[in-house]
């Protein structure tokens, strides 16, 4: 049997909104609204461009429809029933939007934060002058905990798990060490300007005003700074992400 | 046949052209997240030997010693900064057990701890970190720091928790009578707010200042903030601290409407949720200057918890103040808020003294931008401000019941002062509670200095307390990051008006489609 034309048209402009709306987020985040709306028009245009390439495509695929729209005589009474349920829908649905439209929104103003920026030219290449010490190791890490616990630990957690005492009342939280996808995922380098210029010192895509991470260039020194790295590499168990050998950089 | 051919080779290619925009897109969207994917794996969790006593060992140095000391004496590098200490395993003093005051704990008491955390404190919940025989592990090593633990000889006795009488309003009166009997309100203050006269003077066994728990926050009791709970506090006591156990005073029932009483003085859901949008209510006429009046009533009601400012110094790692309540209502061209904290003491001023370090009044300040930056996203920073943008700071005096403004452009820099301020209001304190007032016009005529504000727009605002009394002034006070506050517009009448309009015109536009298609197909017959 041949599936009418119009119900492949209507199958596939279904299928690729559910394949858009419902199956995007099981291979990535959920996608924006005004994304699907643009995927959904192209997939419209294809459609429309698709049943009027040819003459008969366009006979099987716009006659019924004219035919529908325009009525005529002894048709069933079902027939007339979804013509006129189709003839008010639609301005119903038209008003509907409308009214969507013309409401306020009370929604405050959402950043888009990027947590892990772009870092200025001035936070490249800062090299720690403890990494290579293997003899002083762990002495380093003993004094960078040292800084940890004395500092770090009230937002951060005593876990490092970014649910320190402090953090519940922040909007921006704090960094959890302990997950796979923050200092393991950074260079060193990255890492240390980041503690060295804190939250004020992130570029306006993320948001400054906001993060609570001092400035710790004020309170500690720089060996202080690369010790309490050190711990919190050492503490996790995560190493912190280098070029690989043989990349041009 | 002819046509067969081209026909198959133009769908093909429509559909693989949208086929490739789809890919395109899409992978230009994902490569952000692919770039980060490339993540070693953790090392694997430390072998621990067999031995329940080594491992637990192991695990002490890893997770315990920050805070709790080498040697177990609660000495650890966290020490400094923590109120509570951590526990000195040393001394054993623990207060949060299901044994006899100035007993020891027993093993379940312990793991309880570890298991749950103390809320409150810098002591986290071990469950996700630790699995069972690991914290059981860790328990048998820090009783291994106390001799008092090899004296010990026969198990611990326990008390028991009885019959429960579940929570009515003859139970909550019949516990109130048992506070007021028991002498309660000396520590805990009349409505339980840790402002008893007492409050101040109380010393712990290490002789450091303790204070008494406000039983109007469950959620921060450290032993849990359930009446079973409760229950158990009162007749356990708390070692090393003045709260006694009522044990020989109190049976079952007594216990029971005592732990309903206190319960009852928090909320009903415990935490309350914490606040995101403050949203102004519209009243008419002026608005309310007295924090009691009924007005405040139908505003929406938003609370926030409160940080140390750790980020500059002179820090504040122990703010006393750990939430404030705020509500807001506005009229046609005034905005107010009501502010309510808890405080365990009304500060008054006073020159440091020999060993007691200054004193300064209580405070509580709202700060706003000086001015909306274009499109609402970018603000001063949190703190205070900064060198680009400046903050406008309301302050409420406790102790001269006044009001100033100020102006400040980052923590680190001199704050100034204006001559006059133009907003007004007042407060008072009881019972360990603030209940303050401030309210102005939308517009000044300081346009540079002030926040200007309009009905319908977002306003950036936070909030300052400051305990004088734990010596909380200037760069030392308890800070809340920023919020909104909103004053919702009165309903466009268009929203009424457009809709019905788009009907009545898509419906014409069908109508009009239907007559020429019939057209159509008149002069196609």
């Amino acid at each position: 049997m041949r599936i009418p034309l119009i119900a492949k048209a209507l199958g596939l402009e279904i299928g690729a909104y559910l394949l858009l709306k419902l199956g995007m987020p099981l291979i990535t985040s959920p996608l924006p609204s005004s994304v699907i709306f643009m995927y959904m028009t192209l997939v419209t245009i294809s459609i429309v461009l698709y049943v009027s390439i040819y003459e008969d495509d366009y006979n099987n695929f716009f006659v019924p429809i004219a035919a529908f729209i325009r009525g005529g005589k002894g048709e069933s009474a079902a027939r007339k029933l979804s013509r006129a349920a189709v003839f008010i829908l639609i301005p119903l649905f038209f008003g509907f939007r409308s009214y969507q439209g013309i409401q306020i929104n009370f929604e405050p103003p959402f950043p888009q934060r990027v947590i892990h920026p772009a870092p200025p030219g001035s936070a490249a290449g800062f090299m720690n002058p403890y990494g290579d010490d293997k003899n002083h190791r762990e002495e380093y890490i003993q004094e960078g905990r040292k800084v940890f616990y004395e500092n770090c630990v009230f937002c951060h957690g005593d876990k490092l798990d970014g649910k320190g005492f402090f953090a519940e009342a922040l909007n921006v939280k704090p960094a959890n060490f302990a997950d796979a996808t923050t200092i393991s995922m950074l260079q060193e380098s990255f890492v240390f300007w980041r503690v060295k210029t804190g939250g004020i010192g992130l570029p306006e895509e993320s948001t400054p005003w906001d993060s609570a991470m001092p400035r710790w260039e004020l309170i500690l020194s720089e060996e202080e700074r690369w010790k309490a790295i050190m711990f919190l590499y050492d503490y996790t168990g995560f190493k912190p992400r280098t070029w690989e050998l043989g990349s041009d950089e | 046949m002819s046509r067969f051919l081209p026909k198959t080779i133009l769908r093909w290619v429509s559909i693989s052209f949208l086929g490739l925009i789809f890919v395109l897109t899409t992978n230009s969207m994902l490569r952000a997240d692919e770039e980060e994917t490339a993540s070693p794996a953790p090392a694997a969790d430390e072998q621990l030997p067999s031995d329940d006593l080594a491992a637990g060992k192991i695990i002490y140095e890893k997770r315990c010693i920050s805070c709790h000391g080498d040697e177990g004496d609660g000495d650890g590098p966290a020490a400094i900064r923590f109120q509570p200490k951590p526990r000195s395993f040393k001394k054993a003093e623990f207060k949060y057990r299901s044994t006899p005051r100035d007993m020891l704990p027993t093993d379940d008491d312990l793991f309880s701890a570890v298991t749950h955390g103390l809320p409150g404190t810098g002591m986290p919940d071990w469950a996700d970190v630790l699995n069972e025989k690991k914290r059981r592990q860790v328990i048998k090593y820090i009783k291994t720091f106390s001799p008092k633990w090899q004296e010990l000889s026969g198990s611990l006795p326990t008390v028991t928790v009885g019959e429960p009488i579940p929570s009515s309003e003859e139970s909550i009166k019949k516990g109130r009578e048992q506070f007021e009997l028991l002498g309660c309100i000396g520590c805990h203050g009349n409505q339980g707010r840790g402002d008893g006269p007492l409050a101040l003077v109380l010393k712990n066994h290490r002789n450091d200042p303790v204070f008494p728990r406000n039983l109007n926050k469950n959620w921060l009791f450290r032993g849990g903030g359930e009446a079973k709970d409760i229950y158990m506090r009162v007749n356990t006591g708390l070692n090393g601290t003045p709260m006694p156990s009522f044990a020989d005073k109190l049976d079952n029932e007594k216990s029971w409407h005592l732990a309903n009483y206190v319960r009852s003085l928090s909320p009903k859901q415990g935490k309350p949720d914490r606040g995101s949008l403050i949203k102004s209510h519209r009243v008419e006429g002026t608005l309310p200057t007295d924090p009691d009046d009924p007005l405040w009533e139908g505003a929406q009601q938003s609370w926030l918890p409160m940080l140390g400012q750790i980020s500059f110094r002179k820090r504040l790692f122990t703010p006393t103040v750990t939430d404030i309540t705020v509500k807001s209502l506005f009229n046609d061209n005034e905005i107010g808020f009501l502010l309510v904290w808890d405080d365990r003491s009304m500060s008054k001023a006073k020159p440091a003294k020999k060993k007691r370090p200054e004193r300064f009044s209580d405070k509580v300040a709202i700060q706003f931008p000086e001015k909306l930056e274009p499109g609402g996203m970018k603000k001063p920073y949190f703190i205070m401000g900064d060198e680009k943008l400046g903050v406008n700071l309301w302050y409420w005096n406790a102790e001269e019941n006044q009001i100033v403004e100020s102006n400040s452009r980052g923590i680190l820099n001199e704050e100034v002062f204006q001559d006059a301020s133009d907003v007004s209001g007042k407060g008072y304190y009881k019972d360990g509670q603030y209940r303050v007032v401030m309210k102005r016009t939308f517009e000044t005529v300081d346009k540079e200095k002030d926040i200007q504000f309009k009905i319908g727009e977002f306003f950036p605002i936070a909030f300052h307390a400051m305990d004088g009394t734990n010596g909380e002034n200037k760069t030392q006070r308890a800070i809340t990051p920023w919020y909104f506050v909103f004053m919702e517009p009165e309903i466009d009448k268009t929203v009424y008006f457009y809709p019905p309009v788009v009907v009545v015109a898509v419906f014409g536009l069908e109508i009009l489609l239907q007559k020429i298609l019939k057209k159509m197909h008149k002069e196609s017959d």
